[in-house]
């Protein structure tokens, strides 16, 4: 073992995570998991749509990026001079794909053979960028493509737009590839720019999970980077607009070919942002709680809405904090948007009076602790939301303590901070006349 | 693994199909009734998991099953409707974590198990119905879901295509049926056919996870002992050699931004024929992966689509090509996709395709052993396909293929319809 090797031990998972600081400074983590096939590798930055401005220590003057920067950069880098980076992985038997998030980039393989050379390559491809006038213009009329895809997709729009009236100045409020405007003012130098400040080492992480040997995976990675002879970068500091306390607009409403309307209903919080790590975690999980109580399939109000046909199945409620930003969204497919934004906040206005019992409490609890034990059969899962949250300070390996320390009486106290009625927004789909 | 399968009937007919392992967290299980896809029963299997659901005789209403469930961890029971060929298949599931992360002993294998045979053999009967507020509000939901298949523009334009290709076979039923077919189920005939159904069609359970073989055997005998009356039916096959007399073209408008193409192909190749590993590994170089001709061609050529695969209905001997694009590429596009099926058919293969589209069939496949839910799709496909592979034997298969039998392929391959659904008002903005 070398010395820059930490274990992690999970108890409730029984689980062991080994934590590698490779040089210069990117974190390495690798979960064994005997018995399984398929080995996976997701290997991410720190950069995502929201870091459309920044400078890198010493710099003083910030670049500002145009909309869908950081998803442009992610589809050109599997092209090099040599050609499709997806010929390689193919070769090697492996499937690799890449997603790009508000806050991250990520690339990422999974394959059940020559796991190492895979591994290599996903580590060459990141580290060798390779941006053209003549690629960079061809890329534009796929993304073109698959801007267009996301405009016809209710789903998608009915979020994006719940996203804008709920935000003033964050770019979170823009789409995460742009516009068809916005990714025309891309140029190889800007991508250049870009990728020489949010790829070095320091600001990436790399999780492998499978049916493999730590120490090998340590090594391997810990050669591949200090070959490349990286200087120390000074830190990236990037620039967000200062977001107000109001929300943009109250109601969206955009006509779309959709057999029922959509509703879905929004708070911003102005606490997300202040939380550290852990405190953040915490957060989320007890959002989690008390939504699964409001809204849950084992409540009152899940069925009743149900049975009056306001809801169907997929009625759900989610909460989000980011690095500088929180927000909770509820809301489905609906008959009648109106009835069914009434009655959910008159739930949430009620909850403090109803209260929340012990034995709803446990069982909620419960449910939640159980529903992460079973995402644990899941390889991608694993790796994708563990570095999520590492990027966001947090540890995923921490929720089932988490959940044992939160106090039931914590719960009613979010809904005065996250949910606050002067701050909600309602993004509505309706059907066209056809 | 699958090696490792065990079977077992119970004394009722049905079948045990347990797979020991230690590698998942959970517990996982699913229950399979198989019937013919036909117009005049597919809304009756789309609905009858979708009313059991929402309560038992033990846990009355879908409140209180939810609240039990929620006690065991939040396990969790669901139900769904699939097609296969022409098969359809009621599907019940259920899955829980394992005890050993719970400190629980067992007791969750147990409760889970009486829970999905609660659902499944003790439903909600009043007079010989089944309840008729349950009934109305499910035919309601699932009329509603029927109509939801617009929302989602490209398995709208695919599911459209196949129904046009395949309006005068039963697997161009939709695997919801039809609304106007809701319209006739009435609370007693529902239960009847749940009877019916129940008494004499081809059942398989499967159970998932490091258990202990005698003990899951008790308990599955103790828990489905619903009497069966012996003689379990046998199922029509899937029809896969309907000729095409002529090809098909349809265009549809909506008022959407880009256009869907789609481009339906009839194989003639089944699970169970010799050319079902070639069959696997032409759609693939065809289209099946990133490297492949029609994402290479079309999307990094020609930069005309953002996505553009083909896919394989393996049970119908079915392959569909879709892409998203311009309206005004259309042409463009069709030519280069049909370029592509002629290169195919020419041989035009390169051995880097050739063997890059073999490793990333077998990786796909291999992967599956890693998922329970994968697993017994796998294993579903040899009771509906009527031949059972193991993941190796279907491995070697794709390995073994050569030029020649993909040659026999592309021979066998014919165009059936191509369906447009284009953006109103003569183009996209």
């Amino acid at each position: 073992m070398t010395e820059n090797c930490r274990l992690i031990e999970n108890r409730e998972l029984q689980e062991t995570l080994y934590h590698f600081r490779v040089e210069p400074g990117m974190d390495l983590y690798v979960l064994p998991r005997p018995g399984y096939q398929k080995k996976y590798a997701v290997f991410s930055t720190r950069f995502g749509s929201i870091d459309n401005c920044f400078r890198v220590e010493p710099e003083q003057e910030y670049t500002k990026l145009p909309d869908g920067v950081a998803h442009f950069l992610e589809h050109k880098l599997f092209e090099d001079e040599r050609g499709n980076v997806f010929d390689r992985f193919a070769a090697l038997g492996a499937s690799a794909n890449a997603f790009t998030s508000f806050t991250q980039t990520s690339y990422l393989f999974s394959c059940t053979a020559n796991f190492e050379q895979n591994l290599q390559h996903l580590l060459d491809f990141v580290q060798e960028p390779y941006f053209t006038e003549k690629t960079v213009e061809k890329e534009q009329g796929i993304i073109g493509q698959e801007i267009k895809m996301y405009e016809d997709h209710p789903h998608w729009r009915v979020f994006f737009n719940l996203l804008e009236g709920l935000y003033c100045e964050h770019p979170v409020r823009n789409d995460i590839a742009g516009t068809i405007e916005s990714i025309s003012r891309i140029t190889p130098d800007l991508l250049y720019r870009c990728y020489n400040n949010f790829y070095h080492p320091s600001n990436m992480a790399l999780f492998v999970v499978g049916d493999l040997v730590p120490e090998q995976v340590g090594r391997q990675v810990e050669e591949n980077l200090s070959a490349r002879n990286y200087k120390t970068m000074g830190a990236i500091v990037r620039q967000y607009p200062g977001e107000p306390d109001k929300i943009n607009r109250k109601r969206t409403v955009q006509e779309l070919v959709v057999s029922e309307p959509i509703l879905l209903l929004g708070f911003k919080d102005m606490v997300a942002g202040n939380l550290q790590g852990r405190e953040k975690m915490r957060r989320e999980i007890l959002m989690e709680l008390l939504l699964d109580i409001l809204f849950g399939s084992s409540e009152e109000l899940y069925n009743n809405l149900y049975r009056e046909d306001l809801i169907d199945e997929n009625f759900d409620a989610e909460y989000t904090a980011e690095i500088n930003y929180g927000h909770t969204m509820i809301g489905g497919e609906t008959r009648d948007p109106d009835q069914l934004y009434h009655r959910i906040m008159e739930a949430i206005a009620g909850i403090n009076k109803k209260g929340i019992s012990e034995e709803q409490f446990e069982r909620h609890r419960r449910k939640i602790l159980g529903g992460y034990i079973r995402r644990f059969n899941s390889l991608e899962f694993i790796a994708n939301n563990f570095l999520a949250l590492r990027f966001k300070g947090a540890d995923l390996f921490q929720l089932p303590s988490i959940l044992h320390e939160v106090k039931r009486e914590e719960i009613l106290a979010m809904v005065e901070e996250n949910m606050d009625p002067d701050r909600h927004a309602v993004s509505i789909i309706a059907p066209e006349n056809q | 693994m699958l090696e490792d399968t065990k079977y077992h009937y119970l004394e009722n007919g049905i079948r045990l199909i347990f797979m020991p392992t230690e590698k998942f967290k959970t517990i996982s299980m699913g229950l399979f009734v198989h019937q013919d896809l036909t117009p005049e029963r597919a809304a009756y299997n789309a609905l009858l998991p979708s009313v059991l659901e929402q309560g038992s005789s033990d846990y009355p209403d879908y409140l209180s099953l939810q609240q039990k469930l929620e006690s065991l961890y939040g396990a969790d029971v669901a139900t769904d409707i699939v097609k296969s060929g022409e098969r359809h298949i009621l599907a019940f599931t259920m899955e829980t974590a394992h005890d050993r992360y719970l400190g629980e002993n067992g007791r969750l294998l147990a409760e889970g198990i009486s829970v999905l045979g609660s659902v499944i053999g003790n439903p909600l009967v009043e007079n010989n119905a089944f309840r008729e507020d349950y009934v109305r509000q499910e035919k309601n939901q699932l009329i509603k879901d029927i109509r939801a298949i617009l929302n989602d523009k490209v398995s709208y334009a695919t599911e459209r295509c196949l129904a046009l290709m395949c309006a005068e076979e039963n697997f161009g039923v939709f695997k919801l049926g039809r609304i106007e077919d809701y319209e006739q189920i009435d609370p007693a005939g529902l239960y009847d056919y749940y009877q019916i159904l129940f008494n004499r069609n081809p059942i398989d359970f499967y159970v998932i996870g490091d258990l202990d073989e005698k003990i899951v055997r008790e308990t599955a005998d103790k828990i489905f002992a619903f009497p069966r009356n012996g003689e379990t039916l046998e199922l029509s096959g899937t029809e896969i050699m309907r000729p095409v007399e002529k090809i098909k073209f349809h265009e549809e408008e909506m008022a959407i931004n880009q256009s869907k193409l789609v481009m339906g192909y009839r194989t003639y190749t089944s699970y169970q024929d010799d050319l079902y590993c070639a069959l696997l590994v032409y759609s693939g170089i065809l289209g099946g992966f990133p490297h492949s001709k029609l994402f290479m061609n079309v999307r990094e050529e020609a930069g005309l689509a953002y996505y553009i695969h083909s896919r394989l209905e393996k049970h119908k001997g079915l392959m569909v090509i879709s892409a998203g694009i311009n309206y005004e590429e259309r042409d463009k596009a069709r030519e280069i996709i049909e370029q592509q099926l002629a290169d195919m058919a020419e041989g035009n293969i390169s051995d880097v395709e050739l063997d890059n589209t073999k490793q990333g069939l077998v990786n796909q496949l291999r992967s599956r052993q890693d998922s329970p839910s994968q697993l017994i799709s796998f294993h579903l496909d040899s009771s509906v396909g009527g031949k059972t592979y193991t993941i190796e034997e279907l491995a070697a298969g794709i390995e073994s293929v050569g030029l020649e039998e993909l040659k026999a392929v592309a021979d066998r391959v014919k165009l059936d319809t191509v369906y447009l659904l284009r953006p109103r008002e003569g183009g996209s903005m």
